[in-house]
């Protein structure tokens, strides 16, 4: 049975709720593609692209790419760029246990920063800042056990 | 029967006795080609060729995994392991084998996984598996399935 790669998803979710400095710059908690409604002040994790590299009898590399970023409520007061500084801090070469994985790397591909205002109250803004994530994997236990003859 | 080379195997032991596999590879390419010689004459319509010998070699990669050193191991032998290449492990049988040396390379770059490459060279003579359709179209006998001494 190949391993879960959702424990990727939930290590790095892990990862980054156990950091109290990042708890306290962004209180509303660590959320994957969807906060919970009221948060105002969060870390927004989705997943962009997930790849494989194989090996011969089976997945050799898990190889994924996350949107990691500090999502701000301008009406709260939030200090995005301490945010998304330590997220950076975090992740860029980053070390976190993954169930049935080892983690190969942990580093970011591209910065991202923007401001979505909302459409029906122009004076509503949301800022975002963080990265894309690029995470390596590779499952434990992924060879057959000796040869078959 | 058509298989899939996710279940390829390469397969290695340097005391030429029972190879064990090889992790984290994902290609091998067996190359089996005789050398021709021209014996062209005069009058001659076009070249003529008469097979010399056969050369076995080929290459093998995949991802650098510490726990695999046998490859970079394999590059200090000073007698020839056996080797053994077969296209799917669910059927064993189908395999080229027969000692050989083998050279090892390694490729890291800052992104992606370290990659090793090898190749490898006859060093003794090679069986082959023997198909169905080889078998019974170039000798009429009866098919057979395994390993036979290559020709």
């Amino acid at each position: 049975m190949p391993a879960d790669s959702s424990a990727i998803d939930a290590a790095l979710l892990a990862y980054l709720r156990a950091d109290a400095t990042l708890a306290g710059l962004l209180p509303d908690g660590v959320h994957m593609d969807v906060a919970t409604g009221g948060a105002k002040r969060f870390v927004l994790v989705s997943l962009v692209i997930a790849s494989d590299l194989g090996q011969f009898g089976g997945r050799a590399i898990e190889d994924v790419l996350y949107l990691v970023k500090a999502v701000v409520f301008n009406g709260v007061n939030g200090d995005v760029p301490a945010a998304a500084a330590r997220l950076d801090a975090l992740l860029e070469d980053g070390r976190f246990p993954i169930a049935g994985y080892e983690l190969m790397s942990c580093v970011r591909a591209e910065r991202v920063r923007g401001t979505e205002v909302d459409d029906a109250d122009p004076s509503i803004r949301w800022y975002h800042r963080g990265g894309r994530y690029r995470v390596q994997a590779t499952p434990l236990l992924t060879a057959r056990a000796g040869a078959d003859q | 029967m058509i298989k899939s080379g996710r279940d390829g195997q390469v397969l290695y032991d340097a005391a030429a006795t029972l190879p064990v596999e090889i992790v984290s590879l994902n290609k091998w390419k067996l190359s089996l080609k005789t050398d021709k010689i021209n014996v062209t004459c005069f009058g001659d319509q076009n070249k003529v060729y008469v097979p010399g010998m056969r050369d076995i070699s080929g290459t093998f990669s995949g991802f650098w995994n510490s726990d695999e050193l046998t490859l970079f191991e394999a590059t200090e032998a000073e007698t020839p392991g056996k080797l053994e290449l077969v296209p799917n492990s669910t059927e064993p049988t189908f395999k080229w084998a027969g000692l050989a040396y083998m050279d090892a390379e390694i490729d890291t770059a800052v992104e992606g996984a370290p990659a090793v490459a090898g190749t490898f060279m006859a060093a003794g003579p090679w069986t082959q598996p023997t198909g169905v359709l080889t078998q019974t179209a170039r000798r009429g006998g009866t098919p057979s399935r395994g390993t036979h001494p290559a020709q």
